[in-house]
């Protein structure tokens, strides 16, 4: 019922580009919820659980992930949550190893 | 002898005289009669005749004219011909005039609105389809350059559908759309939705009431109006204020413009059509066709809300009130809506395929002793139970009770930690508690919040003791934050190798989810 540009005021674009769609965000509980609209309060209620994915976070809004990101990215602008980077490709196991360790276990079973 | 004569001649001739005299004076009053007489007729021919004329040339062109106004119509030109018969055949003839037209007008009209219904329920139609379209578009996309054209895109197409839905709705058609129960908030937002300025509108105070399913959608056509009104008819850089306050025996919807206001014959004129009595005239809102009052006035005598714009807003504009009954409001119910505030959807994932025997049955039983896994399990072996104890011999005793699980749990002794109360926990195991159903009839799950305590009246436990195999396995578990991290940790290494293994194969991504 309520379109996507009235839920971003008619922006498209997130004041900030930091968000992948595995992007963490976490809310900060000890932020005041005055002033924010319905969908950014569900953003806080939901992330105070916890670390919540940008994907996830547009699931249970129901709304675009485009549309996500601009609402995150004011939260993070209002200090509400922060975003915790995705890992750094260095840290992750290699393509390479996971793809052996696939052909070992298919060799096996 | 002749003066006898004489004398007698002029006698007669004088009697002669006098009688003639006579029948002369009654000749002429006679003739002056007839004379009158016939100068009344001809008066009485020549009113009639120009009262058949001002028939003609005015009373039943008012006819017409006056069906739509409902004003008093021409009398008699001339009053001397009232109560006559002439005047009562004339009168008839008025009468079966304004049948005729009133007939004529009927069927036009009801021509017209079927025609325009039928046209604008297939506008309808396709604008609903292409709002489905715009939103899967969205949906896919992932770039702001797309997600702004197509936010354009959906503004006209949502503006393009409240005009065919109004028409339709002005014509007799219903509203449309059946819509879930939702907060006055988000009925003033979706209206806000529908108009060209919405950035204008500022929604202020967020009340804690909900609109009854069926009144949704007419609630929300009818607020869009009166925002289009108030947004078309203030300028452009002032704002349209809405707030929303509850009253005694309902929900208002205060919109405030600071536009140029509506004198008398306006606010008398919108006050009329906003009574919902009158039947509206598709023919008559002018032109171009106003028919924001009028669609509105239909939609809250329809629906028992009712709307009034006779006060002056304190920006200098109009202050149109909405109030909703208590009849079409209902709580806020979380249960009713997924997305409202404060409830997580049910979770479609069957989460007692995760296990989860570290936070569970400390939670469930407090006074339980630290078991082992095994010993939730219904364990027919009885010398099982005691194992990680150093329960004494004594409660070996009751071990054929022990085959039968919940039959020892309320005798177990509770100061003592034994293992016997561990068994208790299989009946109503988490594994089979069950938080309320879906509309689909799924089991829903309660989102993991840490530390909350579910409330008992929705737990429904069943399969008793063979859903007690799953014991460990939970609907309504805490995870910790290092099993969040570390699996939403997985979730991310997942991802990324998926990801930048189809980097290179998929280089024509150019719009898709890569952001810069």
């Amino acid at each position: 019922m309520v379109r996507p540009y009235v839920v971003t005021d008619g922006r498209a674009y997130p004041t900030r580009n930091t968000f992948d769609l595995v992007t963490l965000v976490m809310a900060h509980p000890d932020r005041p919820l005055t002033g924010l609209s319905p969908e950014k309060r569900r953003v806080m209620e939901l992330c105070l659980g916890g670390a919540l994915s940008v994907a996830e976070v547009a699931g249970y809004l129901e709304l675009p992930v485009s549309v996500t990101k601009v609402l995150l990215s004011d939260l993070v602008d209002s200090g509400h949550i922060s975003a915790r980077a995705p890992i750094p490709p260095a840290e992750l196991p290699e393509v390479q190893l996971l793809q052996e360790v696939l052909d070992g276990l298919r060799a096996r079973l | 002898m002749t003066d006898h004569i004489s004398e007698a001649v002029s006698w007669c001739l004088a009697a002669a005289l006098l009688v003639v005299l006579v029948l002369l004076i009654r000749q002429r009053q006679i003739t002056a009669g007839v004379r009158r007489r016939n100068a009344t007729l001809e008066d009485s021919l020549r009113a009639r005749d120009e009262e058949a004329r001002h028939l003609v040339d005015v009373r039943l062109p008012s006819i017409a004219d006056a069906l739509s106004q409902s004003g008093p119509l021409p009398g008699l030109r001339d009053e001397k011909l009232a109560g006559t018969a002439f005047a009562q055949s004339l009168h008839s003839v008025m009468e079966q005039f304004i049948r005729a037209v009133d007939k004529a007008q009927t069927r036009a009209d009801a021509s017209a609105k079927a025609a325009l219904k039928a046209s604008m329920r297939a506008v309808q139609g396709l604008a609903n389809e292409q709002q489905v379209s715009i939103s899967e578009m969205q949906e896919r996309h992932d770039n702001p350059d797309v997600l702004r054209d197509l936010m354009e895109i959906d503004h006209a197409n949502a503006q393009f559908g409240r005009r065919a839905q109004a028409i339709a709705v002005l014509c007799g058609s219903w509203p449309g759309r059946q819509r879930m129960a939702s907060s006055l908030t988000d009925v003033v937002r979706g209206a806000k939705s529908r108009i060209r300025d919405y950035q204008r509108v500022q929604v202020h105070a967020l009340i804690d009431v909900a609109v009854v399913s069926r009144a949704v959608e007419p609630a929300v056509l009818a607020v869009a109006e009166l925002l289009d009104n108030a947004a078309r008819h203030s300028q452009p850089n002032t704002s349209v204020e809405v707030s929303l306050q509850p009253v005694h025996n309902g929900a208002c919807i205060v919109i405030d413009d600071a536009g140029v206001g509506m004198d008398g014959q306006e606010v008398q004129r919108a006050a009329n059509l906003l009574s919902g009595q009158r039947a509206v005239d598709v023919s008559r809102l002018g032109d171009p066709p106003q028919f924001g009052f009028a669609v509105v006035g239909l939609l809250a005598g329809r629906y028992g809300f009712s709307v009034s714009v006779d006060t002056r807003s304190p920006y200098g504009g109009v202050r149109a009130v909405l109030f909703l009954p208590t009849e079409l409001l209902t709580h806020n119910d979380p249960d009713g809506r997924p997305g409202a505030a404060g409830q997580d959807p049910g979770g479609a994932e069957p989460l007692h395929t995760i296990p989860s025997r570290r936070t569970r049955p400390v939670r469930r039983a407090p006074h339980a002793p630290t078991v082992p896994a095994q010993a939730q399990e219904p364990s027919p072996i009885p010398h099982q139970a005691p194992a990680p104890h150093q329960a004494p011999a004594p409660h070996q005793a009751p071990i054929p009770h022990q085959a039968q699980p919940p039959a020892p749990a309320p005798a177990a002794p509770a100061p003592e930690p034994a293992p016997a109360p561990a068994p208790q926990l299989s009946p109503d195991s988490e594994g089979t508690r069950v938080y309320g159903t879906t509309a689909g009839g799924l089991p829903k799950r309660r989102r993991r919040e840490a530390g909350a305590t579910p409330p008992p009246g929705d737990w429904t436990t069943g399969a008793g003791q063979t859903g007690a195999a799953d014991s460990d396995t939970g609907a309504f578990r805490a995870r910790s934050a290092k099993e969040t991290a570390s699996r939403m940790g997985a979730f991310a290494r997942g991802t990324r190798s998926g990801r930048s293994a189809t980097q290179d194969s998929a280089p024509h991504h150019d719009e898709g989810n890569r952001q810069a």
